[in-house]
């Protein structure tokens, strides 16, 4: 089983979570899950076995195979994913913090029968 | 200088947002002039875009695949111009309430900066990245006057909204996979390379992103956020989301269908028009569920959040239908629903700070207390159900005649059949706008009596000016389809190679 089927795999899990569950942080729960499968599965494009760092030495002119480089590009991205994401947690979770303060209970069923 | 204007019309929004947390007495001029700079930026370049020539720009001097390039061409350009445009209005119209502090103006400023920033970069995991910053910005704005509705809404919206974007990212994942590149030209050029080896791969991106990108436009099985979303935020906000935000969706999904995933990529037909029969049945299931959902509503703004649904059914069936008088059509009709939804909602928010409700029923007898709103709420329900001397008729005719050449004949009866709906819910609230006598707002008459008449000025002209757009636009369309014109061609080159 390669890591890109394993990443979708948790990215179903993660959405399972989201539409599954009632309880609202276990839906961000489920948020941060797929999130993190998205990291997985970029990083798994990128990633070769036993491949180095793209980093070329000053004086030369390369010199090392370019397959065996790891792909620097998905990495790059994927530190602004994270960062997008925990902004996405933070404000959320900021919002459930305001909600629970309003009604008292963080589940959506009972939330849905409040006016 | 002037080849560096593709980018200042983004700073210049982001720079006056982080301005504008300094400040207490200068926020709005602050505001406004960055969105007036900006369109003095763009109408620079508008001669050059509306003969059909592109600006292009890279950021930092890298060119092609290695740097990020924002691109303006035709497209771009007219649904940057609608964001700035109505934007303003937006912020003209937030001046007369007091309780948007420094926060609302630094909001509103960021999600305009990001909408442009997504028109015009040309790397797609950049759109992600604006796209997100915009779905961040919204979701707060909608909460933000921490009503226990409003923010159960903007929940709602950042769980969905979140998950479609997961759904982008992990899209875009899939394309770089195969090509190996970010840039959306580069990658249809590489992408029918990656057809051949890895047919499946492209396909499972292409729904990935359409069903991400969906979620954001509320298609119709998606659409769940929508209408709490809308409806709960702040009236000029509500405007902002109904006519800008969810437009610049559809822009985002017309440069991935047309400009990825277009015929040139793919050398096999079936999928093509495979894609394009998939945008008219998502139309027709949208466009009738909105229509159907907005007749049984009795919140003013929940009505209108439907009727954007609706609406965007029309859109879709344009862009599906792809011939040069559907796309001119539906092109045409995102201008329009920006100007109507826009006078809509800015009317709706006059008229529930005046009555105290957002019901219908509660609105009975305002065209007695402010003639000249009801007047232009009328106008603009015309050019939403489609009568001839406004705006909306146009679009609806092109798209209509477009149905009928291409030979869907079903689809412009389906579409007057909707038409008809609409008419009969916006004819029901403008039938209790003239019935029965005024109501008087009970909080205001608790305070002195008498009515509190504050910023009308700011509030009542926008209206105004908003209502002489949509006849203008009615009366010369021209007008209208010279701006799309540019756009039109651009997609056609696409599906034509």
């Amino acid at each position: 089983m390669n890591p890109i089927n394993i990443s979708l795999l948790v990215f179903m899990i993660g959405l399972y979570g989201v539409m599954s569950k009632n309880n609202l942080i276990k839906k961000i729960m489920g948020l941060t899950i797929m999130n993190g499968s998205i990291v997985l599965f970029f990083i798994s494009i990128g990633y070769k076995e036993a491949g180095l760092a793209p980093i070329l030495e000053k004086g030369t002119t390369g010199g090392i195979p370019t397959t065996i480089l790891v792909d620097p590009l998905p990495q790059a991205l994927m530190l602004t994913a994270i960062v997008i994401g925990i902004s996405v947690t933070a404000l959320a979770l900021a919002l459930i913090v305001k909600i629970y303060a309003k009604y008292k209970t963080l589940d959506i069923q009972q939330l849905s029968k409040e006016r | 200088m002037s080849i560096h204007i593709p980018i200042l019309i983004i700073i210049s929004p982001l720079l006056a947002a982080f301005l504008v947390l300094l400040t207490r007495k200068y926020k709005i001029i602050l505001a406004t002039t960055s969105i007036i700079t900006s369109i003095v930026f763009i109408s620079t370049l508008s001669s050059r875009i509306l003969s059909g020539d592109k600006v292009t720009y890279h950021l930092g001097g890298w060119q092609g695949p290695l740097g990020i390039s924002l691109v303006i061409d035709g497209l771009s350009f007219f649904f940057s111009l609608i964001a700035l445009g109505l934007g303003l209005l937006v912020i003209v119209y937030s001046i007369p309430e007091r309780r948007y502090g420094r926060t609302y103006y630094f909001l509103l400023l960021i999600s305009l900066s990001s909408m442009i920033g997504i028109s015009y970069t040309s790397d797609i995991f950049n759109m992600y990245v604006f796209y997100e910053l915009l779905s961040l910005v919204v979701y707060l704005l909608i909460a933000y006057n921490m009503k226990g509705m409003a923010l159960r809404a903007s929940f709602n919206y950042l769980i969905m909204g979140g998950v479609g974007l997961s759904f982008f990212l992990l899209g875009i994942g899939f394309l770089y996979a195969m090509t190996g590149t970010l840039d959306i030209y580069h990658i249809a050029e590489q992408l029918p390379a990656a057809f051949d080896s890895s047919m499946k791969m492209v396909i499972m991106s292409f729904v990935l992103i359409v069903t991400g990108i969906g979620i954001k436009i509320a298609v119709f099985p998606l659409h769940g956020w929508l209408p709490d979303a809308h409806s709960m935020a702040p009236s000029p906000i509500s405007a902002l989301l109904s006519g800008i935000t969810v437009e610049i969706g559809i822009y985002c999904l017309i440069r991935v269908v047309y400009s990825i995933f277009s015929a040139e990529t793919f050398s096999i037909i079936i999928i093509i028009s495979s894609s394009h029969t998939i945008l008219i049945v998502l139309g027709v299931v949208t466009l009738l569920f909105g229509a159907g959902m907005a007749l049984a509503q009795t919140d003013l703004k929940r009505l209108l959040a439907y009727s954007t649904i609706n609406q965007i059914g029309i859109i879709f069936i344009g862009l599906g239908i792809g011939t040069e008088l559907g796309l001119t059509g539906a092109l045409f009709h995102v201008l329009n629903h920006a100007i109507m939804k826009g006078t809509l909602f800015f009317c709706a928010g006059i008229m529930i700070a005046k009555a105290g409700t957002r019901d219908v029923q509660g609105l009975s007898g305002f065209s007695r207390q402010q003639p000249a709103i009801v007047f232009a709420f009328i106008i603009a329900s015309l050019g939403m159900i489609g009568i001839p001397p406004t705006n909306g008729f146009v679009s609806k005719w092109l798209i209509c005649l477009a149905a009928v050449e291409a030979g869907y004949i079903i689809l412009a009866v389906i579409i007057l059949m909707a038409s008809a709906i609409t008419a009969v819910y916006y004819f029901r609230v403008i039938q209790v706008l003239f019935s029965g006598p005024p109501k008087q707002n009970p909080l205001l008459i608790n305070e002195g009596g008498q009515m509190i008449h504050r910023g009308n000025f700011f509030r009542t002209w926008t209206i105004y000016i908003l209502v002489a757009g949509c006849l203008l636009l009615g009366l010369v369309p021209a007008l209208g389809i010279s701006m799309v014109k540019p756009a039109v061609s651009l997609l056609l080159s696409h599906i034509i190679p």
